[in-house]
């Protein structure tokens, strides 16, 4: 049995997850946008980044690390609101490709001003928990208590979203506002509101995985750490579907699972280029995602 | 053909005796006064050609050839001016101008977007790189078709799985094509040199009767490298012409209805994978060409040159110059020429450390912000608030 767990393939398989998970939250944040606003945030992981330097920079770097990720969130929250009331709200009705560009200048924007600020140099993030495999039989498991910690926290985000959703009032609201805005108001829902909601949601999913993201990884938090992560939570979120939050966990951890057995078996230059391969291969076969039922679109 | 034809073409006339006259005196040698004069006739009869309305609408391909004429007429005289530096930056940005032909062929005409034009770059820049290192003798012009072709050909896969695809999903596509290039290329990494990229075998050397009929007279251009410079800017000359036909022709026509109603292309028979595959095609070979230019003005090539900032520059480039025209892309292709040194005036006369984080940075801020603002108040661009105050002014 331990040597099971403690086998290449079950290694590939935990570490798969340990990233996945990452872009399932990634993918997530992609979705709440998309579906209340019909906008690709292609600035998300520029503004995870930020908030997470401001929980983790601006403050002393003694600061207790919940309070840190409090702040950060905090932060992403707020930014998201900000991006949606400044910026998106002049976007609706507007052709579709304005949003794109508007939102890779909001990119270009923050990965240089953090850049500014705070320099490119790596920093990196304190950890709340080991980041050391935990072993049995002296042999490691691809799985240390940081990497738990990660994995329930996106259980626990992406719970948290989910019943928001589907069991409070509020996120009737919200739903009813992405699905059917002319309605929800005539019904009295302040759909602006409700739209400037879904951006702080996302932004505070975003918030949360940039601070997983600069503690675990090698690379700590620099203005372009969500760059790569980014990318392949996007690849993630298109394959499953950018209106299907389930879509994106279930393709996000096994976007993860199967680049871990890439980057293992193959190398690891070629994990891009096998995701690169499965996004073509998956816009080509549904373009609108595996987990979208309708591929209805408004002529 | 009336009375104010005749007083164009008498005007005209007069104008290019005078300036063939003042070369011949003004210049000490006579190649450089015969090239001058050279120049000053074409310009002479391609503004006369262009200025008239009926020509223009009589003969639209010659009037098109014309203003590329005059245009590449105007930049290699111009550039005989200035120093080699700035020569340079001008050969940089012709070459990024022919990018952003492409792109705003794309985006403008198509109602597509990319995020991945800067890898579309780089395949031409490296195909350049690669050939010159095993056929060193082959023309420069052979190799910038073969970067064309291999420009084309990338962009056909990609372009491919493309034609089912819409706004954000495509841009999302070539965005990941951007960002795993450099996982191509390290692939190929015998070929392409892994990330120290590769040097061209030795500086591309001007052909001497280019060298003499040209450069006689104006010390600082004799030099084999910078002959590029004319290169590059009729090579853009070229690429404009095609452009502004390609705008123009019926496919133009398609794209743009394309763009604006999907649907009713289909319904008036034009096939939508067709056109945008097309389209998708002719920015990869635009690109490609832009980037094999620029392997040949830098004399080398390297992967980090064609990263995921490229293309985000080039998509702020196109649409702050003006999205979907042909004055946007040299616009920006101008923006793209003089921004790095705009820039550093900016900071030698602001006091800021130009070694510090914020001098580093001002050039993606300052262009991250213009592609924001230019796309929430004047989506239109450069080009479109132009043409848009001079239309108000003509009618007034």
């Amino acid at each position: 049995m331990s040597s099971v767990l403690t086998s290449r393939n079950v290694a590939d398989v935990l570490g798969g997850i340990t990233n996945g998970v990452i872009y399932s939250l990634v993918a997530l944040s992609l979705v709440l946008v998309w579906r209340s606003t019909r906008i690709l945030n292609f600035a998300q992981g520029a503004m995870a980044m930020i908030a997470a330097y401001i929980g983790f920079a601006v403050l002393a770097p003694s600061t207790n690390y919940w309070v840190s990720m409090a702040v950060a969130i905090i932060a992403g929250l707020a930014l998201g609101g900000l991006t949606e009331r400044v910026i998106v709200r002049g976007l609706y009705g507007k052709p579709e490709i304005n949003p794109v560009v508007a939102m890779v200048g909001f990119l270009l924007v923050l990965e240089s001003v953090a850049a500014a600020i705070w320099s490119t140099t790596s920093r990196g993030l304190p950890t709340p928990f080991s980041i050391v495999d935990w072993q049995i039989n002296h042999k490691p498991v691809a799985l240390s208590p940081f990497a738990l910690y990660e994995i329930v926290t996106a259980v626990v985000v992406m719970t948290v979203i989910a019943l928001l959703f589907q069991f409070t009032k509020l996120g009737l609201k919200l739903r009813a506002a992405a699905l059917a805005p002319e309605v929800s108001r005539l019904l009295g829902v302040r759909v602006g509101r409700m739209l400037t909601l879904g951006w702080m949601l996302s932004s505070g999913v975003g918030a949360v995985t940039a601070v997983l993201v600069a503690s675990n990884y090698f690379t700590g938090l620099t203005p372009t750490t969500m760059d790569g992560v980014f990318a392949f939570g996007f690849i993630a979120a298109a394959i499953g579907g950018l209106d299907s939050p389930v879509g994106a966990l279930v393709s996000g951890v096994s976007l993860g699972i199967i680049l871990q057995f890439v980057g293992d078996y193959l190398n690891s230059n070629d994990i891009i280029l096998v995701a690169l391969g499965m996004l073509i291969v998956s816009l080509m076969v549904r373009p609108n995602g595996v987990f979208t039922r309708s591929a209805q679109r408004r002529v | 053909m009336g009375a104010r034809w005749n007083q164009r073409v008498v005007a005209g006339t007069a104008v290019g005796v005078a300036a063939v006259l003042a070369s011949w005196l003004g210049v000490g040698t006579a190649r450089a006064a015969t090239a001058l004069s050279i120049a000053a006739v074409v310009l002479v009869v391609g503004l006369v050609l262009v200025s008239s309305s009926e020509f223009r609408r009589d003969h639209p391909v010659i009037a098109r050839a014309a203003i590329s004429l005059v245009a590449v007429d105007v930049s290699l005289v111009v550039t005989g001016f200035f120093s080699s530096t700035v020569d340079s930056n001008l050969a940089i940005g012709a070459a990024m101008s022919i990018v952003l032909l492409g792109l705003s062929f794309l985006t403008g005409s198509s109602g597509q977007i990319s995020i991945g034009n800067g890898a579309f770059m780089g395949v031409g820049a490296f195909t350049v790189a690669i050939w010159a290192n095993h056929h060193a003798a082959t023309p420069i012009a052979v190799v910038l078709i073969l970067a064309v072709v291999a420009g084309a050909l990338v962009g056909l896969l990609l372009g491919l799985p493309a034609t089912r695809l819409r706004g954000p999903y495509l841009a999302g596509m070539t965005l990941a094509f951007a960002v795993a290039f450099g996982a191509v290329l390290n692939l190929f990494s015998t070929w392409t040199g892994g990330d120290s990229g590769l040097q061209l075998p030795s500086a591309v050397n001007a052909p001497a009767w280019l060298v003499h009929f040209f450069r006689s007279g104006t010390s600082s251009l004799t030099t084999n490298s910078v002959w590029l410079v004319d290169v590059t800017i009729v090579t853009a000359g070229i690429a404009l012409f095609f452009m502004a036909n390609l705008f123009a022709s019926r496919t133009g026509r398609a794209m743009r209805l394309v763009r604006d109603n999907d649907v009713a292309a289909e319904l008036v028979g034009i096939s939508l994978p067709r056109a945008r595959v097309i389209a998708f095609v002719v920015s990869a070979a635009y690109a490609a060409l832009g980037g094999g230019l620029w392997t040949l003005i830098n004399n080398a090539v390297t992967p980090a040159t064609y990263g995921f900032a490229l293309s985000i520059t080039i998509l702020s480039l196109v649409v702050i110059g003006g999205i979907g025209t042909i004055p946007g892309a040299l616009i920006g292709g101008l923006i793209y020429a003089f921004a790095a040194s705009v820039i550093a005036w900016f900071t030698a006369h602001t006091g800021l450390n130009p070694q510090g984080n914020v001098a580093s940075q001002l050039n993606g801020i300052i262009f991250g912000g213009l592609l924001v603002l230019t796309i929430l108040f004047a989506p239109t661009g450069i080009a479109g608030f132009v043409r848009r105050r001079w239309a108000s002014w003509r009618s007034r």
